[in-house]
C-alpha cells in the first residue's frame, strides 16, 4: 500500500529496539549461537525466496513473506512452530495480502514438496515435507495473531527506485542496489530500520562495490541519519563475511538437528 | 486473543451479509459495546483458502487507518477456522435514516452528513485508497450522530498505473459511468460519483438513479446529465464496455432539486460530471462555499435518529416507571405531597 509511512503499524509498532530484539532472543540463543542462529534464517529466507520464485511470485510479496517470518520469530522461540511449516504459510499470507493472484493450497503443498526433494535434500536429505493444508490453514491464524493483525510491510523497493531516479537513472547501480536489498532480507535490518534507510545503505554498498566516486556529493546532501546508515551497512557486510567461509550445503543439517523444536504430541 | 470467546458477550443479532454476520456484544473487559462481524466460512472449497480474503482486506487496511469518520477496527479473533472482526458499535445507517419517514432532514443535516463523509473519504484517498463501495447502508452512525465510513472489503490501493481493476465494484445505483462502461483504470471518480448519489438521495428521501440493469443505469444517468459524445468525454468510446445511447438532452439540476440552494447544486454537479477527470476531488468539494454558507451544519447531538432507537431511550424509562408505580404503590405521589 502507498499510504503513510510515518502514520503506518509497520513504523509504529514493528521497527523494533536492537536490545529488546537480543532478550526476547535469549531462550534461543542459550541453544544456538548467534552466528548459528543468523545461518539458520538464512536457510530459512532462501526456503520462502525459492518457494517463491517457484510459485511465481513478485519480489514484493516474497519480501513481506520473509519479513512475517522474522516478526514471528522475533517474539517467539523456533521451538514455538516448525520454521519449515511457517515459512510456507508466510508465503500464503503475504500472497493474499499483497493480492496478486490466489494461489491454492494444494498448489503450495506441492511446490513445497518438489521444493524440498530437489533444491534442499542437502538439508532434509530423503524426508519429505511433512506438513499438509490443515496444517497451513492452522499456522495461518497463528500467524496473523502473532503480528498483531499488522500486514501491510513497506519495503525499500520503491525508495530505492526514487533514490536512483535522483541521482540520475544508472542501471547498473540499480541492479546492484536491488539485489544487496534482497540480501538485506537475510540480516535483522527489516526490524530494525524503516525502509528508507535499508535503501540509502544498500545504494552506498553498491556505489562503494562498483568504485562510483562520483555519487559522493548526493550522499553528502542527505538529510539522514548517518550512523544508522552505517549500522546497516554493517549489518549487510557481517552477512557478506559470514558467506565467505560457510558452505550451508555442508554445515546446515547438524544446525537442524540442533535448532530447538516443538514438542512432539502426546502420544496416544 | 485471550479467550475471545467469554471476551464478547452475544447480545443481539443485527444482520447477515453475503460474507458474514454481525451481532451486538459487550466486551466484557472494557464493558464497551461492540459490533462483532463474524466471517463466513463458504464452501469446503473456500475454506481451503485459509482466512478469508475480504476479512484480510478489512483487517489489513483498518489497522493502518484512524480516523473520527471512519471505522474502528477493535480486536480480530479467531475460532477454529472462523475469523471475527470487532468494530466500534453503530447505532443506525444512513439508508434507515433516509427511509424514515418520521426524520425531517433539514438543510443543515444533510450538510453536517456531507462534512462527515467527505472527511472520512479524504483521509482514505489521502492514503491512497479507494472505497469502492460506497451507499447509504454502508454510512454508519452512532448515537452521538458521527458518521463513520463502513465496510472495507471492496476497499483497494490505487494509483499504480499498471494495476488493472474490476470494473464490477459499487452497488449498481451508485456506480460512476465509467465504471458502467468497464473501465479497469479509474481513481478517486468513482468515489466522489457515489457521493454524489448519496447526496441526491438526502435530498430527494429515495434513490436517485435506481436503474435495474447497467444498460438502465446508463439510460438514467444520461436522461438527467444529457449523453456524452467525444467532445464532453473523450476517450470514452475506447473504453471495453461502451454502447452508443440515444442522445438526450442536460437538464437542469435545480429542477429536479428546487428545494436546494445554489450553493448545493453547484457541490452536487461537481460531484456528478460525466467526465471523471472533471469531478472534484474530497478536498476540493469541502471548499466549496455550500460548506461555509449558511446554515451551519448541525451539530452530532442535533441529528436525528430513527424512530425505534429513541423509542427505546424514551419508553424504557417510562417503562420502568410505571413498574416502579406498581410496586411502590403510589410512594413518588406521596412523597410529592410534601
Amino acid at each position: 500500500m502507498a499510504g503513510n509511512f510515518w502514520q503506518s503499524s509497520h513504523h509504529q509498532q514493528w521497527i523494533l529496539d536492537k536490545q529488546d530484539l537480543i532478550r526476547d532472543r535469549q531462550h534461543d540463543l542459550g541453544i544456538l549461537s548467534e552466528e548459528e542462529y543468523q545461518k539458520i534464517f538464512n536457510f530459512f529466507a532462501s526456503i520462502i525466496q525459492v518457494l517463491g520464485e517457484q510459485l511465481k511470485l513478485r519480489q514484493q510479496v516474497i519480501a513481506t513473506a520473509t519479513v512475517y517470518f522474522k516478526r514471528f520469530y522475533a517474539r517467539n522461540s523456533l521451538k514455538c512452530i516448525d520454521p519449515l511449516l511457517l515459512a510456507p504459510t508466510c508465503v500464503f499470507l503475504a500472497s493474499k495480502v499483497e493480492e496478486f493472484g490466489v494461489i491454492s493450497n494444494s498448489r503450495l503443498i506441492t511446490t513445497c514438496q518438489t521444493v524440498i526433494k530437489n533444491k534442499f535434500s542437502y538439508a532434509y536429505g530423503q524426508q519429505e515435507f511433512p506438513y499438509r493444508t490443515n496444517h497451513i490453514l492452522e499456522c495461518e491464524f497463528y500467524l496473523l495473531e502473532n503480528l498483531d493483525c499488522c500486514l501491510i510491510v513497506y519495503q525499500p523497493y520503491r525508495p530505492l527506485l526514487l533514490f536512483v531516479q535522483d541521482i540520475g537513472q544508472d542501471d547498473q547501480l540499480l541492479t546492484y542496489a536491488w539485489r544487496i536489498v534482497n540480501d538485506s532480507l537475510r540480516t535483522d535490518v527489516s526490524l530494525l530500520y524503516p525502509p528508507y534507510q535499508i535503501a540509502i545503505a544498500a545504494l552506498h554498498i553498491a556505489c562503494v562495490m562498483l568504485g562510483k566516486e562520483n555519487h559522493k556529493p548526493w550522499f553528502a546532501e542527505l538529510n539522514v541519519d548517518m550512523d544508522k546508515i552505517q549500522e546497516i551497512v554493517r549489518s549487510i557486510i557481517n552477512l557478506y563475511e559470514m558467506w565467505k567461509s560457510y558452505d550451508e550445503k555442508k554445515e546446515i543439517q547438524p544446525l537442524l538437528v540442533k535448532m530447538p523444536k516443538p514438542k512432539p504430541a502426546p502420544q496416544r | 486473543m485471550e479467550e475471545p470467546i467469554l471476551r464478547y458477550e452475544k447480545i443481539d443479532f443485527l444482520g447477515e451479509g453475503q460474507f458474514a454476520t454481525v451481532y451486538k456484544a459487550r466486551d466484557v473487559k472494557t464493558d464497551k459495546i461492540v459490533a462483532v462481524k463474524k466471517i463466513k466460512i463458504g464452501s469446503r472449497v473456500e475454506a481451503q483458502d485459509g482466512i478469508n480474503r475480504t476479512a484480510l482486506r478489512e483487517i489489513k487496511l483498518l489497522q493502518e487507518l484512524q480516523h473520527i469518520n471512519l471505522i474502528g477496527l477493535l480486536d480480530v479473533f479467531g475460532q477454529k477456522s472462523n475469523v471475527s472482526l470487532v468494530f466500534d458499535f453503530m447505532d443506525t445507517d444512513l439508508e434507515i435514516i433516509v427511509k424514515d419517514n418520521n426524520i425531517v432532514l433539514t438543510p443543515a443535516n444533510v450538510k453536517a452528513y456531507m462534512i462527515m463523509t467527505l472527511k472520512g473519504l479524504e483521509y482514505l484517498h489521502q492514503n491512497w485508497i479507494l472505497h469502492r463501495d460506497l451507499k447509504p447502508n454502508n454510512l454508519l452512525i452512532n448515537r452521538e450522530g458521527i458518521l463513520k465510513i463502513g465496510d472495507f472489503g471492496l476497499a483497494k490501493a490505487f494509483g499504480s498505473p499498471t494495476r488493472i481493476n474490476t470494473h464490477q465494484v459499487v452497488t449498481r445505483w451508485y456506480r460512476s459511468p465509467e465504471l458502467l462502461f468497464g473501465a479497469r483504470q479509474y481513481g478517486t471518480g468513482v468515489d466522489m460519483w457515489a457521493i454524489g448519489c448519496i447526496l441526491a438521495e438526502l435530498l430527494l428521501r429515495v434513490p436517485f438513479l435506481p436503474g435495474e440493469s447497467d444498460l438502465d443505469q446508463l439510460s438514467r444517468i444520461f436522461q438527467v446529465f444529457g449523453t456524452p459524445n467525444e467532445e464532453t468525454w473523450p476517450g470514452m468510446k475506447n473504453l471495453t464496455d461502451y454502447v452508443q445511447f440515444k442522445i438526450f438532452p442536460p437538464q437542469q439540476l435545480r429542477h429536479i432539486f428546487s428545494a436546494a440552494g445554489d450553493d448545493l447544486i453547484q457541490l452536487m454537479e461537481s460531484l456528478l460530471a460525466l467526465y471523471p477527470p472533471s469531478r472534484c476531488d474530497c478536498t476540493q468539494a469541502l471548499q466549496m462555499p455550500y460548506f461555509s454558507n449558511k446554515p451551519a451544519p448541525s451539530i452530532g447531538s442535533k441529528l436525528p435518529m430513527p424512530s425505534n432507537l429513541s423509542k427505546i431511550e424514551t419508553d424504557k424509562p417510562s417503562l420502568k416507571r410505571k413498574l416502579l408505580e406498581s410496586i411502590d404503590g403510589g410512594s413518588l405521589a406521596k412523597r410529592l405531597q410534601f
